[in-house]
Parts: C-alpha cells; structure tokens; sequence
C-alpha cells in the first residue's frame, strides 16, 4: 500500500445520474424548443428552465424508464405556461378546415423520387416547419425529427394514439405542400403551386 | 388488400406502428403493385430527408456551460 493511495470521492449519485440519463437528450431539447418558441434566445431560457426542474424533480423521476419523454413533458409545460403568452400566438385556426396537398400525385410523372427535395436546404426545411400551425409542428417535430413513437408522443402532448397518427398525416401532408411550392418556385421542379 | 387500404397505413408502415400481420400483407401488397410502391418510397425519402435536414442543429456549447454551471457550480 502506498502513501498516495485515497478512497475515492464519494459519488454524487444524483448528479451521475442526472448526467447519464438527463443531459444526453440536451440536443433534442434544444431542437424542440426551438421550433417551439422559433428564437434562439427562448428556446435556450426554456432549455435552461426545463433542466433546473428536472434536476430538482429527479427523485420523482423512475430511474432508468423514458428520460426523454419526461423531459420533454415538462419542457412542454413550461413553454405552454410561460413562453406562449410572449413568444408566438396560441392556436387560432382550426385545425378541421387544411386541406392537405398531395404533392406525390403533382411529381409522379416528372419526379417520382422527389429529387427536388435535395436541392432544399436546411435552413428552408425549418422556415416551413415553424410556419405549420403549432399542434402539427410539435407533433411532426417529436417524430419525424426526434424519432419517438406515437404513443410517446401522445404521452407528451396528452393525446391519444389516434390524434398523433392524423395530426401526423396532415402535418406531413402540409409541409410537402409548402417544400413543393418553393421548389416550383425557385424553378426546381416544373409544376403549379398549390 | 387494394390500393386504397395501403396507401391508409402508408405512414403507419414507415413509422414502424404497424402489426406484423398488416405489415406482411402491406409487403405483399407493394411487391405486386408498383404505383403503390412509388408512393410508399418517395414518402419514405421524403421522411429521410426531412430528419437529415433538421438534426443537424444541437444545443450551443454555450447553453451547455450556463447549464453545468447552473447545476453543479462548476
């Protein structure tokens, strides 16, 4: 045994914890907060206050079950009760009465592996998805960015399967709709806009 | 099952939500019927596209920092 030989620090627990299970999924937080407020500088407040509330709510948290989903619950009520009110307007169209674009029906002839799409870049991508309205934003964003289940995201938006799965399709639907109207637009693809 | 039955569960499918009894008959759907399949993969690429075109943004190193310093003090 030699002189320099230490027990080792005591090891916060929580703190490891926190990090392993909690602090991985900073970047899909980040991602969602951002589509959700649609600036940097809230979304990185909502960032900040969702993990403080999280880290001081991680006892109530089971160990080792949905990490992800539960931070963004409580990601998502914070937005709604605190960030809503000053950043974007609450939902005032009716979701009902968008009719959804089919796009595939417009390029079979002319482009049926929509290579148009590679020439849209990212930064367009996300100015038609923050132009959705915001029930089919939030839910296209949870899956078609942050890959999770319909039932996790119905848990997260607390709503059922059924109204994940048709918000899915219109939203999708949508955004098709907007992505090919710019790229016939810039002249990427021949074609009318819808 | 007809076209329109499969091109109903066409995002179910890509989404992986399906049973593996629907999902079989949708396969077996695709593989006689080609106009279905076009479908099923220009959403498919479309759905790719998509997730390459936003998961690129992560959180600042700057938030981060204010992060860890706000938790751990450090």
């Amino acid at each position: 045994m030699t002189a320099s030989a230490q027990p080792p620090p005591p090891v916060d627990e929580k703190r490891a914890s926190f990090e392993r299970e909690a602090l991985v999924h900073l970047d899909t937080l980040y991602r969602v907060a951002l589509r959700l407020t649609g600036n940097a500088s809230d979304a990185d407040d909502l960032v900040q206050e969702t993990m403080l509330k999280a880290y001081r709510a991680w006892d109530q948290y089971e160990k080792g079950t949905n990490a992800k989903g539960w931070l963004l619950t409580i990601l998502r009520h914070a937005f709604i009760n605190e960030y809503r009110r000053r950043t974007r307007h609450p939902e005032t169209v009716d979701l009902d009465t968008i009719e959804p674009f089919a796009v595939f029906g417009e390029i079979q002839e002319d482009d049926p592996q929509g290579a148009f799409f590679d020439r849209i870049v990212d930064d367009e991508v996300l100015r038609a998805i923050d132009a959705l309205p915001e029930a089919f934003r939030e839910t296209l964003v949870l899956s078609d960015v942050e890959g999770m289940s319909y039932q996790e995201i119905g848990k997260i938006l607390e709503i059922p399967v059924g109204t994940v799965k048709s918000r899915l399709f219109r939203a999708r639907q949508l955004l098709q709709g907007k992505l090919y109207d710019y790229a016939v637009n810039m002249g990427y693809i021949k074609g009318t806009p819808a | 099952m007809n076209c329109r039955e499969c091109v109903e569960h066409l995002y179910e499918f890509l989404d992986r939500e399906v049973t593996p009894e629907l999902e079989r008959d949708i396969r077996e759907h695709l593989e006689e019927c080609p106009p279905c399949g076009e479908q099923f993969d220009f959403e498919s690429l479309f759905l790719k596209f998509l997730r390459a075109r936003c998961r690129a943004q992560g959180a600042p190193p700057e938030l981060k920092r204010r992060l860890l310093h706000d938790l751990f003090g450090e």
